[in-house]
C-alpha cells in the first residue's frame, strides 16, 4: 500500500502546499482558542466535571464544524482537476489499476484530514487535563465518529469528482452531498417524531448517516438543536457502521467509473429544436414550457449583455431550470407548513416559523456562494476576463450584469419560498408584523452573502478557492456566534451573547420568531444596521477591485 | 491618413515588472492591409507587446497608436478599432456557438438585428456556420480557434490581433487558417500575428518583427530580414564530378570558408559551406575554384528563410548576453546585429535577467 506512487504524489504535494499548513495553523488556532474561551479564570475546581464537558462540549462541535467543511475540499477536487490537466489520461495509461489509483487518491485525502485532526490534539488534551471527560467515553468515540464522517465525505468528495468537469462545480455539489448527509438526514425525524409507522422508524434509520447525533451523544448537549436527534441508545455505533457501507458503496461506484469511459466522451453535437422533424417540435412544445434546445433570440437593447451571459453559462442558470427550481421550493414550503402542521399537535406556529426561516437561511447561505463565489475568478480562471476587457462594457456595467444575476435568482427562490409565511399568517394572523420583519433579514442575508461571495471571488484566481474561502467565513459568521450561543449560560453573559449574535441575520430572524433559547435577546435593529453597513463596505470594495481588474496591468 | 499609411506605430515602446525588462523599446510601423508577424521564443516580450496594443497592460514609457488613437489614454476607442485574439480561447461553459458570438456582439453594442446578420457573416467568413449551434466548450481546438476569429471580427475592427492563432492545428486546419488571414488582409484589415511555427508565418506575412529578450532584433519584409542576416548563409557548390571534392573542401578552406562548416557530399558532387561574406566578397573563391581546375557546374546560395533568419538572430543575441555577461563589449555584436528594417529599435544590447511573461 505504503508503495503506492499516487499516496506520495499526494502526499508531497499536500507537504509543499503553503495553503495546507495555513489550514493546518488555523485549525490548531481555533481548537485553542475554543478551549480557551470557556477555559477557567478562578482558582476553584469544579469537581463534578460539567465546567470540563462545557469546554469539551465547544471544541467538539467546532472540530466537527472544520472537518465537515475542510474534509470533502482535497478529494473533492482531485479527480477533476487530473482529468482538466490531462494527467489522468497518463495514470490510467500507467501500470497502475484503478484500485491503486483510487486507494491512493483516498489515502492521500485521508492523511490530509488526519493532520487536521492531529493539530486539534493540544487542545482536547487540555480539555482532557480538566477532568469531567473520559478518554474512552469521550474523546475515542468522538475522534472515531470524525474519522468516519471524513471517510464518508472523503469517498463522496471522490465519486463527485468522477461526475464533474470543472473543480468549482465538484465542490459545490460535494457541499451539498456533504449537507445532505450530516444535516437534511435528519430533517425526516425531526418533522415526523410522535407519528407512528414505517415512515417514522425509516426516519430514525435514516438519521444513522448523520454524524450529528453521535456527537450530541457524546457531549451530551442539551440545547433546542438536539429536538429529536438523540431518540435512542447505541447511536455512535449505528452511525459507524452506517459510515462504513456508505463509504463502500460511494468507494464501488466511484471504482466503476474510474476507467476509460470517463475520458471517452463524446462531445455534443449541438441538436436544435429548430432543426428537428414537426412532429418533435411539437412533442417538445407540450413538454416544455421553455424549450432549453430552441435556439435563442438575441440578447435584447435592455437586457445587460453580461447579466445573459451569466445565466446562459449557469449550469442551472437557464430559464427552465429556474421554472423548475422556483416550482420546486414552493412545493417544499407549503409541504413544510403542512407537514409540521399536521404532524404535531403540539408544535405551535413559532416551531413552524423557526422550521421554515432555519431552512429559508440554510438555502441562502449554501446556494448563495455556489453562484457567487465564481463571478470573477470563474471568468479569470478560463481567460473570458481578459475579452471582457477587450470590450466597450464599462466597469459598472459588468459588475451589474453580474450581480443582478444572481440577485434575480435569489428572489425568484425567495418569493418561491414565501407560501409557508401565508400559511402562518393564515393560523395566526398577529403574525404578520414579525414575518416582515423575518422577510427583511431574509432579503439582507442575501445581498449580504452576495456581496461577500463576489468580493471574495474578484480576489482570486481559482473558483475553488473562492468557495472555500466564501463558505469559511459564512461559516464563522453563522456557526462560530452560535457556538457562543451555545454557552449562553456560562462563561458567557447575556450581553456577550447578544453582541456576537448581532452580526448573524439568522439568529436576528429567530429572535423576530420568537424561537425558544433566541427570543430574549434584542438583535433589531442592530442586526439590520451592521448586515447594511458591511454589505456597503463589501460592494464598495468589489466596485473598486473590479475597477482595478479592468485598467492595464 | 491614406489607405495604405500606417495603421499601427510604436514609438520606444518599453514595459518593465520591477528589474526585468519585458519589452525594451520597441518601435515599429505597420500599414493597412499588410500582415506583421511577430516572432521569437517563448518569454520574448511578443505576448507584452501584444496586451499594450489592446489595451489590456500598461506600457512603462514609451507610447503605441492604432490609427492615431493613443492604446493607453483612448481605450475605450481602441476596443472598437482592434479585434484581440489571445492565446486562450477563453470559453463559456453551457454556451452555443451562436450564443457566445451574440453575447460579445452585445458586449460591442450591436443592435439586435445587425447583430444577427453580422453573426452569419462572420460564421460564412470563418467557414464556421456548421458549428453555430455546437457547445463552445465542446469544440475542438481548430474549431474553436475558428470561433475565436470569428468573435474579433464581429465589430469589423480595423486591426486583428492574434496570439498564436495556428498553434495547437493540424496540418489541414493551419491550410485554412492561413487562407482565412490571407483573406482577411485582401479585404484591408490590418493583422499583427505572432506564431512558433515560422514555415507557416513566412507564407502570409507581409513584414517580420523578430523580438528576443525583450528586445526588437530585426525589422523588416521576410526578403530583408532573410538578407540582412546572410553571415549564415549555405552557399552550394556543384562540381562536374565527385573526383576532385577533396581537392575543392581544401581550396574553400584556403579561400578563408571555416573549415568546420564545409560539408561535401561525394553522391551528389556538391560541397556546401556557410559564409557571412557579401556577394562581392564570394567572387574571389569561385575564382580560386575555377583556377585551380575545379570543375564548378553551378555556385549558388541557397535560399535562406524565416527559420535560419531567426535562429541566426537569436543565437547571435544569446552570444551578445553571454559576451555582455562576461563583461564583453556588446557594442561590436550589435554592430553585426543591427535591425534590418526602416524602424528597428536602437537599443543597447542588454537583456532582462528572466523570462517574459508570454
Amino acid at each position: 500500500m505504503l508503495s503506492n506512487p499516487i499516496i506520495h504524489k499526494e502526499f508531497i504535494g499536500l507537504m509543499r502546499s503553503v495553503r495546507f499548513h495555513g489550514m493546518l495553523a488555523a485549525v490548531a488556532f481555533v481548537t485553542i482558542v475554543l478551549v480557551m474561551i470557556r477555559w477557567p479564570s478562578d482558582g476553584l475546581i469544579d469537581r463534578s466535571g460539567d465546567r470540563a464537558r462545557e469546554v469539551f462540549a465547544i471544541f467538539a462541535f467546532g472540530l466537527a464544524a472544520l472537518v465537515t467543511l475542510l474534509s470533502p475540499v482535497t478529494p473533492a477536487t482531485s479527480i477533476v482537476v487530473e482529468k482538466r490537466k490531462g494527467t489522468l489520461a497518463l495514470l490510467l495509461n500507467s501500470n497502475l489499476s484503478p484500485v491503486s489509483i483510487y486507494l491512493g487518491k483516498l489515502a492521500g485525502s485521508l492523511s490530509a484530514i488526519l493532520f487536521l485532526l492531529l493539530v486539534s490534539t493540544p487542545a482536547v488534551t487540555a480539555c482532557y487535563a480538566m477532568g469531567g471527560i473520559s478518554f474512552t467515553s469521550h474523546v475515542l468515540p468522538f475522534y472515531l465518529v470524525l474519522t468516519a464522517a471524513s471517510l464518508q465525505y472523503a469517498t463522496l468528495g471522490l465519486l463527485v469528482s468522477t461526475l464533474t468537469a470543472s473543480t468549482d462545480s465538484a465542490l459545490r455539489v460535494t457541499f451539498g452531498g456533504v449537507l445532505g448527509l450530516s444535516v437534511l438526514v435528519l430533517a425526516p425525524n425531526y418533522f415526523l417524531q410522535g407519528i407512528e409507522g414505517p415512515l417514522s422508524g425509516l426516519a430514525v434509520q435514516l438519521q444513522a448517516l448523520s454524524p450529528m447525533p453521535s456527537i450530541i451523544e457524546i457531549v451530551g448537549t442539551g440545547s433546542i438543536g438536539n429536538q429529536g436527534l438523540v431518540t435512542e441508545s447505541g447511536v455512535i455505533l449505528k452511525f459507524l457502521i452506517a459510515a462504513a457501507l456508505t463509504s463502500v458503496v460511494l468507494a464501488a461506484a466511484t471504482l466503476r467509473r474510474l476507467n476509460w469511459r470517463l475520458l471517452d466522451q463524446s462531445r455534443s453535437q449541438g441538436v436544435i429544436t429548430d432543426d428537428q422533424t414537426l412532429g418533435v417540435r411539437t412533442a417538445r412544445r407540450l413538454f416544455f414550457l421553455v424549450d432549453p434546445q430552441r435556439r435563442k433570440a438575441g440578447i435584447g437593447f435592455f437586457l445587460n449583455p453580461v447579466m445573459v451571459k451569466e445565466f446562459r453559462c449557469r449550469q442551472f442558470g437557464r430559464f427552465h431550470w429556474l421554472m423548475r427550481l422556483v416550482a420546486g421550493c414552493a412545493v417544499v414550503s407549503l409541504g413544510l407548513a403542512c407537514v409540521t402542521t399536521m404532524g404535531s399537535e403540539e408544535w405551535g406556529v413559532e416551531t413552524i416559523g423557526t422550521i421554515i426561516v432555519i431552512l429559508q437561511m440554510a438555502l441562502i447561505l449554501l446556494f448563495t456562494p455556489g453562484i457567487s463565489a465564481g463571478l470573477i475568478s470563474t471568468e479569470r480562471e478560463s481567460g473570458g476576463w481578459d475579452l471582457l476587457r477587450t470590450t466597450p462594457l464599462s466597469t459598472g456595467s459588468i459588475l451589474r450584469g453580474k450581480l443582478m444575476s444572481v440577485f434575480w435568482t435569489l428572489l425568484l427562490i425567495l418569493c418561491a419560498t414565501l407560501p409557508g409565511y401565508w400559511v402562518m399568517i393564515w393560523i395566526k394572523p398577529v403574525l404578520e408584523d414579525q414575518i416582515r420583519q423575518v422577510v427583511v433579514c431574509l432579503v439582507l442575508t442575501s445581498v449580504f452573502t452576495i456581496l461577500l461571495s463576489a468580493t471574495v471571488s474578484s480576489f482570486f484566481t481559482r473558483t475553488a478557492a473562492a468557495t472555500v474561502t466564501t463558505y469559511s467565513i459564512l461559516l464563522a459568521m453563522y456557526a462560530g456566534t452560535i457556538l457562543i450561543w451555545l454557552g449562553r449560560d456560562a462563561p458567557f453573559g447575556y450581553s456577550t451573547v447578544n453582541s456576537a449574535l448581532t452580526i448573524n441575520t439568522l439568529a436576528a430572524a429567530l429572535s423576530i420568531i420568537e424561537t425558544p433559547g433566541f427570543s430574549e435577546y434584542g438583535l433589531i435593529p442592530a442586526n439590520w444596521w451592521f448586515t447594511g453597513v458591511v454589505s456597503g463596505i463589501f460592494l464598495c470594495i468589489l466596485t473598486a477591485q473590479t475597477w482595478r481588474l479592468t485598467r492595464p496591468t | 491618413m491614406s489607405d495604405a499609411g500606417p495603421v499601427l506605430v510604436t514609438e520606444n515602446l518599453t514595459k518593465k515588472y520591477g528589474e526585468f525588462t519585458a519589452l525594451d523599446n520597441l518601435s515599429i510601423t505597420v500599414n493597412r492591409g499588410q500582415i506583421l508577424g511577430f516572432i521569437g521564443h517563448n518569454g520574448a516580450g511578443k505576448t507584452t507587446a501584444i496586451r499594450i496594443l489592446v489595451g489590456l497592460a500598461r506600457p512603462t514609457s514609451g507610447r503605441a497608436t492604432i490609427t492615431g488613437v493613443d492604446c493607453l489614454r483612448d481605450s475605450h476607442k481602441i476596443k472598437k478599432l482592434v479585434g484581440y485574439m489571445p492565446d486562450r480561447f477563453g470559453s463559456y461553459e453551457n454556451m452555443r456557438v451562436r450564443e457566445y458570438l451574440d453575447f460579445f456582439g452585445a458586449a460591442f453594442g450591436i443592435r439586435r438585428k445587425q447583430r444577427r446578420t453580422r453573426i452569419d457573416e462572420v460564421l460564412e467568413l470563418t467557414n464556421a456556420a456548421w458549428m453555430q449551434d455546437r457547445y463552445v466548450e465542446a469544440l475542438s481546438h481548430g474549431m474553436q480557434q475558428r470561433i475565436g476569429i470569428a468573435r474579433t471580427l464581429l465589430h469589423d475592427p480595423e486591426v486583428l490581433i492574434l496570439d498564436e492563432p495556428a498553434n495547437g492545428l493540424d496540418p489541414e486546419a493551419r491550410l485554412e487558417m492561413r487562407s482565412l488571414l490571407l483573406k482577411l488582409a485582401s479585404l484591408g484589415k490590418t493583422l499583427i500575428v505572432t506564431s512558433h511555427i515560422l514555415p507557416e508565418l513566412s507564407r502570409i506575412c507581409d513584414q517580420v518583427a523578430i523580438l528576443h529578450r525583450g528586445q526588437l532584433k530585426a525589422f523588416g519584409s521576410l526578403e530583408e530580414i532573410t538578407r540582412q542576416f546572410r553571415q549564415n548563409r549555405m552557399i552550394e557548390v556543384q562540381l562536374a564530378g565527385a573526383e576532385k571534392i577533396d581537392e575543392t573542401v581544401e581550396v574553400l578552406a584556403a579561400s578563408g570558408a571555416d573549415r568546420s562548416s564545409i560539408v561535401p557530399s561525394s553522391t551528389e558532387a556538391i560541397v556546401r559551406f556557410r559564409s557571412d561574406r557579401s556577394e562581392d566578397e564570394l567572387g574571389p573563391v569561385l575564382a580560386a575554384l575555377v583556377t585551380s581546375g575545379i570543375p564548378v557546374t553551378q555556385f549558388r546560395e541557397v535560399a535562406g528563410d524565416l527559420e535560419e533568419a531567426f535562429l541566426s538572430v537569436t543565437r547571435s543575441g544569446d552570444a551578445a548576453a553571454d559576451a555582455a555577461a562576461e563583461g564583453a563589449s556588446p557594442k561590436k555584436l550589435d554592430g553585426e546585429l543591427a535591425p534590418a528594417g526602416k524602424s528597428a529599435g536602437k537599443s543597447s544590447g542588454k537583456s532582462g535577467p528572466g523570462e517574459a511573461r508570454d
